[in-house]
């Protein structure tokens, strides 16, 4: 029997049935994840405090590059981070009880949304300020060079971290200590509720943001980020590269967010929710948006699959179900989950040394 | 406990390349480390772990953030302590940050090495005293050692600690002498120091102004009034039970800090013994302190801002002799 | 350059060297104290980049800035006032070496931090933009500075907003204290502004004739607006970092390479070669130069030391 999955179809990546249909099931359950934090807003009014940003639309982009990684590599990423732990096989349960502000969460409820982390998993931890875990990134790859296991970090950010000093230092250092770290750019064309294009010289003049890589002596790839097979190539390259010791790349990695940048931001009594995205609401663009939602990357990537014989409609739906079926286990489980004690928020301020 | 004399800055360099041998862990980064292959540490320790590197303070201090998640323990020379001020972020709000909102998953053991109050005619951008701004930040310990043997030790300390330690080195004790104990040697933090004991007044120091307070002393003590000097040696976390226990012996505090007076240990000082000691006061707390301007460039006006040892004393003078009207 | 400007800025060359040579003999005997950052060797970008500028174009410099604040016309006197922390400096004795500033003469300040002034420069060119005057703004820095965030955050926002400023990088292969290969894989800063989009081009700093010709070619554009240029000039700081600085990182260059790369040395070369200067007229240059230098020791040292208490009261605008 001839496997789907190596035919012309899928360019010969020998990922195999399963691997594939593992990287749809791992889009699916980050969708189904988000979809779950957003309901919890209308459905659970005032459980979710704060900010929180979701990653629908950018899952393709998220499976593809994790889907290149092996045990020992490691990762950065931004307040944006519901994703990769995810990819990586974290507890949803306990990362929506970190959410929740439960006891149970992933950080004990001192994190919350947007500083998830799983450092057994190689998920180091995010920054909360934009541009800033990029040099993360690149002092653990430096720490990785110095162990000579031949590990790569990613660092994961958007297209307006590309902005920040900290990128400019960060990759211009990576390029001169050919440190084994892939920089992955994440091109939302939104900084918050910012056109790209208002406030980057590449995008404004129809460049593709992987343009700056050139400013480091280093390459710079764009790609399909809603492909997650074209994610998966293009990380490979990148991450064999820096495994070998020849220095970091820079992925631009083109998604479209589908959800508004954050959960709205209003002070305590009003109740939160997610606004319209802000190509509607701040630029009217209304052909633009829906378009974006017709190149959905998880049906995208199911129609390819089904029709490449790699995915059944059954086995689609199953998929569908056992994520639904967890998230709701995991809202539920989080629901229930007992807040931490107050004057817990006393303790973690400094690390003990170990006993 | 055999000692051997050495210079204040060699002391710090003894405590970095004793724990780098004793700790493979340990890296040093900066724009003035390493970089030529006959650099001693470069020798000792290889371009690996000793790295000169551009002028990125924020990739500098956030690598150092990213590598010490990754299990090291990097030591950030950042020459002076204006130049954290172009990597705010990375030195308040990351590393510092993310062993508490981890809940305790990750540590970030790192240490900032920067020199600061370079009232040599550094002029504005390069003289601060600008440690009060760090001491309230939750997560992050400030190191300010007076002396070589506490230049070492706190050094020492800071590279085993788990968290992120700012260990400031003052400009003007640079070659300063003196004896410091030979191999292993670690000063705690939180726990301050008396260096001269007295009955009178508690005098409090940190850094360049400890042998000013000590020379204050000195010269009172010529008139019979025998001042009690106390160097916090760290100011987070700050020995206040220490100044508390001196107060209630002395009746008195005068509280000296090279820094601008507003929002200065000094300051924060005075309030945990407003607040903790009142009853034991006989006199209002005097704080001497540098005055709330920038340093100037011309040495006249630049010594005019600082502290020093007639002022210490003047001040003392005045609490000594307070009689229930204004000091 | 014609003869003219030829004389303008080799005059403007030795003004600088001998204020220099001047004020490292004054460090050493303690009338100048603090952290002194001579660009003996560097001259030539300062006077043929200053030398092409209005009064109302703003300059920005850093830590190395005596030469571009002569070259802008800050009087010699008052910025040797300064150094020696008198009462008529520039800056009142306030500022020192690395905060000269002298507005009157568009000479808005250096700037002690690596890179720090980048973005004020962008700030003034904004100004001068929005108030719709044809004036731009240029700021010297090293080559240091280009690995410093603001320095990429600064390219970006001057190529998307088009602003009228000329980035004006002196290019001496050291960044403080080690060679340029351990800052960057990059060696050209002309390659690191390729990709944003930014005019300009690398010169021979040393040849003045080149750099003036360079600004020449750039200034135009930026002063129609049609967005910022970057101006490498590739140099050799004959001196240590600072005055003092124990100099091991460096080789020393041999009299006989000085006396080929001496961008006042070649000038005088150039320009008698092809007639523009009287091989005659050259010495009136350098003594000329040092008489006035002469003078402004003199008179600084007459200059009384400021009032301590100008240092508090200044703190903040009243």
């Amino acid at each position: 029997m001839t496997d789907p999955a190596t035919d012309t179809a899928f360019d010969g990546r020998g990922l195999g049935t399963e691997r594939l249909v593992e990287l749809y099931r791992q889009m699916v359950r980050i969708r189904e994840f988000e979809e779950r934090v957003k309901r919890t807003f209308a459905e659970h009014p005032g459980v979710i405090r704060g900010h929180t940003h979701l990653a629908d639309g950018a899952e393709a982009s998220i499976v593809g590059s994790v889907a290149a990684l092996r045990p020992g590599d490691q990762l950065t990423a931004t307040y944006r981070c519901h994703g990769y732990p995810i990819a990586l096989g974290s507890d949803t349960a306990a990362m929506m009880a970190e959410i929740y502000g439960r006891a149970t969460g992933t950080c004990g409820g001192y994190g919350g949304s947007m500083h998830l982390c799983d450092p057994e998993r190689g998920f180091l931890g995010t920054s909360g300020i934009v541009g800033q875990g990029i040099p993360h990134a690149t002092g653990a790859a430096w720490a990785a060079q110095i162990r000579g296991d031949r590990d790569v970090v990613l660092g994961f950010f958007g297209d307006g971290a590309s902005k920040q000093g900290a990128f400019h230092e960060s990759l211009n250092i990576a390029a001169l200590w050919k440190l084994p770290v892939v920089y992955v750019l994440e091109n939302n064309s939104f900084s918050a509720g910012v056109r790209t294009e208002q406030e980057d010289a590449n995008a404004a003049a129809g460049e593709p943001l992987a343009t700056k890589a050139r400013a480091y002596s280093m390459p710079g790839v764009t790609v399909d980020g809603g492909d997650p097979l074209a994610v998966y190539d293009a990380l490979s390259a990148a991450v064999a590269r820096a495994r070998a010791g020849e220095g970091p790349t820079l992925v631009e990695s083109r998604v479209y967010r589908l959800s508004a940048h954050g959960n709205s931001i209003a002070p305590p009594g009003v109740p939160l929710h997610y606004p319209e995205h802000e190509a509607i609401s701040r630029f009217g663009a209304v052909e633009e948006y829906e378009a974006a939602k017709r190149g959905d990357p998880v049906p995208r990537f199911r129609a390819a699959l089904v029709a490449g014989g790699v995915l059944s409609d059954a086995l689609a739906r199953s998929i569908l179900a056992d994520a639904a079926e967890e998230m709701q286990h995991a809202v539920d489980t989080a629901l229930a989950a007992p807040f931490p004690e107050p004057a817990a928020a006393l303790e973690h301020v400094y690390a003990e040394a170990p006993a | 406990m055999s000692t051997h004399e050495t210079t204040y800055i060699g002391a710090v360099m003894e405590a970095i390349d004793l724990e780098m041998a004793r700790d493979e862990r340990v890296l040093l980064l900066g724009q003035s480390v390493g970089g030529r292959p006959d650099d001693p540490f470069v020798q000792r320790y290889g371009e690996n772990r000793v790295r000169v590197t551009p002028i990125s303070e924020t990739a500098e201090i956030g690598m150092a953030v990213g590598a010490a998640l990754a299990g090291m323990r990097p030591v950030v020379d950042a020459t002076m302590a204006e130049f954290l001020l172009v990597a705010m972020d990375q030195v308040v709000n990351e590393g510092n940050r993310f062993h508490h909102m981890s809940g305790g998953r990750v540590r970030v053991p790192m240490v900032l090495k920067a020199g600061y109050g370079f009232t040599a005619g550094w002029a504005g951008q390069h003289t601060g005293s600008i440690y009060g701004m760090f001491m309230g930040v939750p997560g992050l310990k400030v190191a300010l050692p007076s002396t070589p043997a506490d230049a070492k030790g706190l050094m020492a300390s800071a590279i085993r600690d788990d968290n992120p330690v700012l260990f400031l080195h003052h400009y003007l004790l640079t070659l300063d002498r003196g004896e410091v104990p030979d191999g292993e040697h670690l000063v705690p933090f939180g726990q301050a120091v008396i260096r001269r004991p007295g009955a009178d007044v508690t005098l409090v120091a940190t850094g360049w102004t400890v042998p000013m307070a000590l020379a204050a002393a000195a010269t009172l003590a010529a008139d019979g009034i025998e001042a009690e000097v106390i160097d916090p040696r760290t100011i987070a976390p700050l020995d206040t039970a220490t100044v508390l226990a001196s107060v209630r012996r002395t009746g008195r505090l005068v509280l000296v800090d090279q820094a601008t007076r507003h929002a200065s240990v000094s300051a924060v000082l005075a309030a945990e013994v407003a607040e903790a000691g009142f009853d034991a006061l006989r006199a209002p707390i005097v704080q001497v302190t540098g005055l709330d301007a920038g340093i100037a460039y011309s040495r006249p006006m630049e010594e005019h801002v600082l502290p020093d040892e007639a002022k210490v004393v003047a001040a003392v003078r005045r609490v000594v002799e307070y009689s229930g009207t204004r000091v | 350059m014609d003869a003219e400007q030829t004389r303008a800025v080799l005059a403007t060359m030795w003004r600088i060297r001998a204020f220099e040579e001047r004020v490292g003999q004054l460090k050493r005997a303690d009338e100048v104290h603090g952290l002194i950052h001579l660009s003996i060797g560097q001259e030539g970008v300062a006077a043929a980049v200053c030398g092409q500028l209005r009064t109302d174009d703003a300059v920005y410099s850093g830590h190395r800035a005596h030469g571009h604040a002569l070259a802008k016309g800050a009087p010699m006197t008052r910025a040797l006032a300064e150094l020696m922390g008198r009462r008529d400096g520039l800056c009142r004795g306030m500022g020192g070496s690395m905060h000269l500033v002298d507005v009157e003469h568009g000479f808005l300040g250096a700037t002690g931090v690596v890179g720090g002034n980048i973005p004020l420069a962008l700030g003034t060119a904004l100004a001068l933009h929005a108030a719709g005057r044809d004036a731009v703004a240029v700021v010297f820095f090293g080559d240091g500075a280009v690995q410093a965030g603001l320095f990429a955050e600064s390219v970006n926002l001057a190529a998307l907003w088009r602003l009228p400023v000329l980035l004006v990088c002196e290019n001496n292969g050291f960044a403080e204290f080690s060679p340029r290969s351990a800052h960057t894989p990059v060696e050209r800063v002309r390659d690191v502004v390729a990709p944003y989009g930014l005019v300009g081009g690398t010169v021979d700093g040393n040849d003045v004739d080149a750099v003036w010709a360079a600004v020449a070619g750039l200034l135009p554009a930026v002063r129609a607006g049609e967005g910022p240029a970057l101006l490498e000039c590739l140099t050799h700081r004959l001196r240590g970092h600072y005055e003092g600085d124990p100099d091991r990182y460096r080789e020393a260059v041999s009299s006989a390479e000085w006396r080929e790369r001496d961008p006042i040395a070649r000038l005088q070369r150039a320009a008698t070669g092809d007639g523009r200067l009287d091989p005659d007229e050259l010495p009136g240059f350098e003594r000329t130069a040092r008489d006035q230098v002469e003078r402004a020791v003199l008179a600084a040292r007459e200059s009384p030391f400021p009032d301590a208490a100008l240092a508090a009261s200044l703190a903040y605008r009243r």
